[in-house]
């Protein structure tokens, strides 16, 4: 009896986030899929169309496809940075061999994630990349005028110019997860390394990146997921322009769900991004493997 | 306690109050919605009716235009003349995101404020939503505040629309269902404003015809400044507009369809909607085969090789102040800025684009057509259904709207605003916008604008023809078209894919019934035997 109310208790609390989440996260999830089914916007009336949005997106929209190419180059551009540099200056900070110095280093790399993601996009289009900014002034300063341009509004250079918003790519939070998974690593792993000669870069390639598996993993998922449902940034930069040159299927989303009011097309694309993303979850946790299995292996 | 522990929690203490201190909300400036709903000894009492309004940055109490000067006060004295007069309502004034996500969003609540200051064109795409009140059964009554001055010759004693100066581009802001959304105190209009001091140095003068115009852009590149500042919205809504009106104007009379005797008098040939539906879907207008509607697009690449490099650019007035730009293609809204600006270092002046020629076109009329008015109007009142939320929502929309005491006194507020007295009070605070009230004379620096508003209004605004989703992506190609992103023909294939559906969702959205037009069409076929290049038939 007493457990029965012990447990009722525990249940009792966790409603309310229970109720909250159904309410919040899943139904709106189960009312975008039931209006990808339908011609519907705010407001107005709500028609039953079938599959039509579906099909509509993927045989006759002719943004379907550029812009799904630009979500993967921009993903995939992001994936290998983020699993790169941060790794390179998270391994960088571990080997110093002052701890003073490691905290010194984690905390300068830290600081700046407390800068909204907004402004940062704000100060790459507006000071870095505009007519009268930093990039351009800097070539014509050195005599370069001709190299000058609308970094983003020239459709040769606008997907680039994005891709390289936040250059030098050392993001604060990958440095410290990186960081935490080298700290980690068993002093002993590290000694028999040693021992047997591996030393340096062969170190780094060998014994460190296998048991940093994890971390590499959840950035992994992190970056492929926020790659395919991230616009915010595109939207302040570009929206999508020019033409559609950096227009990802989120941000085309959000333009047919908000400013052609075409919700049930919007729902659909919606929908979409979400099985994607899902199959790559489902890939990333089948086929690669955590540090967690590569010590299993080992031993 | 230990001496550790009080400051521990003397820390959390600190940080807590630290933290109520910044969630605290910030103090505003003294604004309409302040000020105490009784005045003067009267004992105060609840107001009857708490009427919101936006009313956009212009006029916005508490607003610094351009960071020079005093802020901005006019409305707040309107706004007091009202409640002194009816003591039973409070006008509460809010700054809201000038965005259409939160107009959808708040209007489909019914949480909106009354009164919104939203293009109308945005308006449009909504109204049979029943989210916008009709303003014509007003509008076609008396202004009561006029009435009582006894006076019928006075403009509003007959009509409230008589009281506007501007009656083509007012009217000609009605809804494609032919009723009118949106009132508007005040008129916008844009032109060139130039270097004048640059000028003089260079020995350059005002073009006065679109050859010259070229002619001076490339002299003034050869000065080493940018000739002509535009963003890429100038083009696609201003430019495209103009150049559209040169080359088309001659065949209006062969193809303007549909004469509707209301408005045929101020819109002069307006080419509406359904009209380049019609032409566009059955007679091969504005498509590849149409070669005027190819020339046009090359007039605006031609024209784009003289402008800023980055068309997307949101401060060209800086290239223009720090005289990197020679001109600024912009509206009345930048004098209060120039006229203001002290250190300016300068003079400028403003001029209108100038006509095309035979030189420049083959389709220009054989007498230069002087470019036509594209501005209109500025502040665009609409007013929502909070308005009639003291009726049953249950109701049909029409009788809510009659039976709404809350709108009556909504309106009030609109004919008291409309008042010269009261216009002349918010409109002429500083050097923006040109008055749309009759005997609201307008500010000297704005001369050149009201000039250039007593021309010919446009053929049509085709930035604003169809539905939003056709504007954005016409914007994008055309910038992809102006950067070399694609070619003439690429473009053209993009636009006539987006015609072909914002035509299509236009005339299912109507339930049009295109037919009609096609003998309107047959009647036209002697004027139009005299005219050359026309698509061919089918």
């Amino acid at each position: 009896m007493q457990r029965l109310q012990s447990t009722f208790v525990c249940y009792a609390i966790i409603l309310p986030s229970m109720a909250l989440l159904l309410s919040f996260v899943y139904l709106p999830v189960v009312w975008a899929f039931s209006k990808s089914l339908s011609a519907f916007e705010v407001g107005g009336r709500d028609t039953f169309v079938g599959l039509d949005n579906y099909v509509e997106y993927l045989s006759q929209d002719p943004t379907t496809f550029p812009s799904l190419l630009n979500m993967f180059l921009l993903t995939l551009f992001a994936v290998c940075v983020r699993l790169t540099f941060p790794l390179i200056v998270a391994k960088l900070i571990y080997v110093l061999p002052a701890e003073r110095w490691r905290y010194l280093y984690r905390v300068v790399f830290l600081v700046p994630i407390v800068v909204p993601g907004v402004a940062v996009q704000l100060i790459w289009a507006r000071m870095i990349y505009a007519d009268a900014g930093l990039l351009n002034e800097a070539l014509r300063a050195l005599a370069l005028q001709s190299w000058t341009h609308g970094w983003l509004s020239d459709p040769g250079t606008a997907l680039v110019a994005v891709m390289m918003v936040g250059f030098p790519f050392v993001g604060g939070f990958e440095v410290l997860v990186y960081y935490a998974g080298l700290s980690a690593i068993p002093d002993s792993v590290e000694e028999a390394a040693e021992m047997e000669g591996c030393s340096g870069l062969s170190k780094f390639l060998r014994i460190d990146i296998p048991l940093v598996m994890s971390q590499l993993k959840l950035i992994l998922m992190l970056t492929v997921i926020g790659g395919f449902q991230g616009f915010e940034g595109l939207f302040i930069m570009t929206r999508g322009g020019p033409g559609f040159a950096t227009t990802v299927p989120g941000l085309w989303m959000y333009f047919n769900a908000f400013s052609f009011q075409r919700m049930g097309y919007a729902c659909a694309i919606g929908v979409l991004l979400f099985v994607m993303i899902f199959a790559l979850t489902v890939i990333n946790i089948r086929y690669f493997r955590s540090a967690e299995e590569v010590k299993g292996e080992a031993a | 306690m230990p001496v550790r522990h009080l400051f521990r929690y003397g820390t959390l203490l600190a940080i807590t109050g630290l933290g109520l201190y910044l969630l605290a909300p910030p103090k505003q400036a003294p604004s309409a919605a302040d000020r105490p709903a009784s005045r003067s000894g009267e004992a105060a009492q609840e107001p009857r009716f708490t009427i919101k309004i936006a009313p956009g940055q212009s006029y916005m109490p508490g607003i610094v235009p351009s960071g020079i000067g005093e802020p901005l006060r006019g409305l707040t004295t309107v706004i007091d003349r009202f409640e002194a007069r009816f003591p039973d309502t409070h006008i509460e004034v809010l700054n809201v995101p000038a965005v259409r996500e939160y107009l959808v969003t708040q209007l489909s609540s019914g949480s909106a404020p009354d009164i919104v200051n939203a293009n109308v064109e945005d308006v449009w795409v909504d109204v049979h939503k029943d989210w916008y009140v009709p303003l014509d059964s007003f509008l076609q009554a008396p202004n009561p505040f006029v009435l009582e001055r006894n006076d019928p010759h006075v403009p509003g004693a007959r009509q409230w629309w008589d009281m506007f100066r501007y009656q083509a581009i007012s009217r000609g802001k009605a809804a494609p269902n032919g009723k009118s959304y949106c009132l508007s105190l005040d008129m916008v209009e844009t032109g060139i404003f130039y270097n004048k001091t640059l000028f003089a140095e260079l020995g350059l003068q005002p073009p006065p015809d679109w050859e010259a115009f070229l002619v001076l852009l490339q002299d003034l590149r050869d000065a080493g400044k940018i000739p002509l500042l535009m963003s890429i919205g100038a083009f696609n809504d201003w430019c495209h507009d103009l150049v559209f009106d040169q080359l088309y104007h001659d065949l209006l009379p062969g193809i303007d369809l549909k004469q509707d005797a209301s408005r045929e008098g101020y819109l002069q040939g307006y080419l509406d909607p359904e009209e380049i539906a019609f032409l566009y879907r059955e007679k091969d207008f504005f498509t590849r085969k149409d070669p005027r509607y190819r020339e046009l697009w090359q007039h605006l690449r031609r024209l784009r090789d003289f402008t800023n490099s980055d068309l997307n650019s949101t401060d060209l007035t800086r290239e223009f102040v720090n005289q990197q730009g020679a001109m600024l293609w912009s509206g009345s809204w930048l004098t209060y800025r120039l006229s203001a600006d002290k250190g300016l270092g300068f003079d400028w002046g403003v001029f209108y684009l100038p006509p095309f020629t035979r030189k420049t076109s083959a389709y220009a009329s054989l007498t230069p057509t002087p470019m036509c008015v594209i501005g209109g109007v500025a502040s665009q009142f609409e007013v929502t259904n909070s308005a009639v939320a003291d009726t049953d929502p249950g109701l049909p929309f029409a009788e809510r709207i009659r039976n709404s005491q809350r709108l009556q006194r909504v309106i009030a507020f609109l004919q008291f605003l409309s008042l010269p007295e009261n216009a002349e009070t918010v409109i002429n605070e500083y050097s923006c916008l040109i008055p749309n009230i009759v005997g609201v004379e307008p500010l000297p620096p704005l001369a050149p604008f009201v000039e250039i508003l007593e021309r010919r209004y446009t053929t049509t605004k085709w930035a604003y023809t169809f539905d939003l989703r056709f504007n954005d992506v016409m914007t994008r190609m055309l910038q992809m078209y102006l950067t070399d992103g694609v070619d003439l023909d690429e473009f053209l294939d993009w636009q006539e894919r987006n015609l072909r559906a914002a035509t299509t969702n236009f005339v299912s959205r109507k339930q049009l019934d295109l037919d009609g037009l096609e003998a309107a069409w047959q009647q036209r076929a002697a004027v139009r035997a005299t005219m050359v290049d026309l698509p061919p038939t089918r």
